[in-house]
């Protein structure tokens, strides 16, 4: 809560703030939650709860502030503290291996010199989505709130309670995991084979 | 002047901070560096082949993202359901 003491909402005021603030964002909101769980029930679950706690806590939201950014960040804790423990698939990447490999220049590099964007843009929507939902969840989550969402740097950090470096760094290595699964995928496309090809004659 | 040719003879063909670029180009594609970053990526492209192709690619990946995964349908009733509790709280 902020130092100043706002007054709280009206009966009236309440329902212009979820209906002209709040709602507007579901469609989002349901493509983050499904994201997340991967379940369309749990997702369900997850933006009504979600919309409930919002119309809880509705007096901490002040006017004109970014909503979306504040329901965001009331989902994800949801997620985190509600759903994540029960989830079926739990993560098997090890998050600080991954993230120690995915930081040397080497990788940065190899990473991109065989994709390229013409390939990128040719995929079917299936495999851009399979290939981010295959990232580990906190590598996800930045990608689906940088690029689907189009949230700043700054307001990811506060959706996630982690600093601005660590949002641009963790953003920089999800970027470089979901390369090489396109890499994988354009290859197993036939892009690229006839580099390859040449360079063997 | 813009230089939109996939390969050009003016762009040096290895970068020698590969990893530095990279980020910084990132950053400005997510809109990050909105002053300085023009005039720093207009240069970049024009000398750079792998920082050229690396913004492309990025800039591909962005959107593809935006464009196939964002379409997840809303599920019937979810919005009235919503509504609907919100005005019986328990």
């Amino acid at each position: 809560m902020s130092e100043v003491q706002r007054r709280k909402y009206s009966q009236e005021e309440r329902s212009a703030v979820f209906d002209g603030e709040f709602m507007p964002h579901i469609d989002s909101m349901y493509n983050f939650a499904f994201r997340l769980t991967f379940d369309e029930d749990d997702a369900k679950d997850l933006v009504q709860d979600t919309y409930m706690k919002a119309f809880r806590f509705i007096n901490s939201f002040e006017q004109g502030t970014n909503a979306k950014a504040w329901l965001f960040r009331i989902l994800k804790n949801s997620f985190i503290n509600d759903y994540r423990k029960k989830s079926k698939k739990p993560a098997t990447v090890d998050y600080q291996e991954v993230e120690t490999f995915y930081n040397s220049d080497d990788v940065d590099y190899q990473s991109t010199s065989d994709l390229r964007a013409e390939s990128v843009r040719d995929m079917l929507g299936d495999e851009i989505s399979n290939a981010l939902n295959g990232l580990a969840v906190d590598f996800r989550t930045v990608i689906i709130l940088a690029d689907l969402e189009g949230f700043t740097y700054e307001e990811m950090a506060k959706i996630l309670d982690i600093p601005i470096g660590t949002v641009r760094s963790r953003l920089h290595r999800a970027r470089n995991l979901l390369k090489e699964t396109l890499k994988g995928y354009a290859q197993s496309m036939g892009y690229g084979r006839d580099e390859e090809e040449n360079l063997n004659d | 002047m813009e230089n939109n040719d996939a390969s050009s003879p003016d762009r040096k063909l290895q970068c020698s901070d590969v990893s530095k670029c990279f980020q910084l180009l990132e950053r400005i594609l997510d809109g990050e560096l909105v002053e300085e970053g023009e005039e720093m990526l207009q240069k970049k492209l024009d000398k750079c082949q792998p920082c050229f192709a690396h913004f492309h690619l990025e800039q591909a990946i962005r959107e593809v993202l935006k464009t196939k995964c964002t379409k997840q349908p809303l599920p019937d009733k979810l919005a009235e359901s919503i509504r609907q509790m919100i005005q019986d709280p328990r």
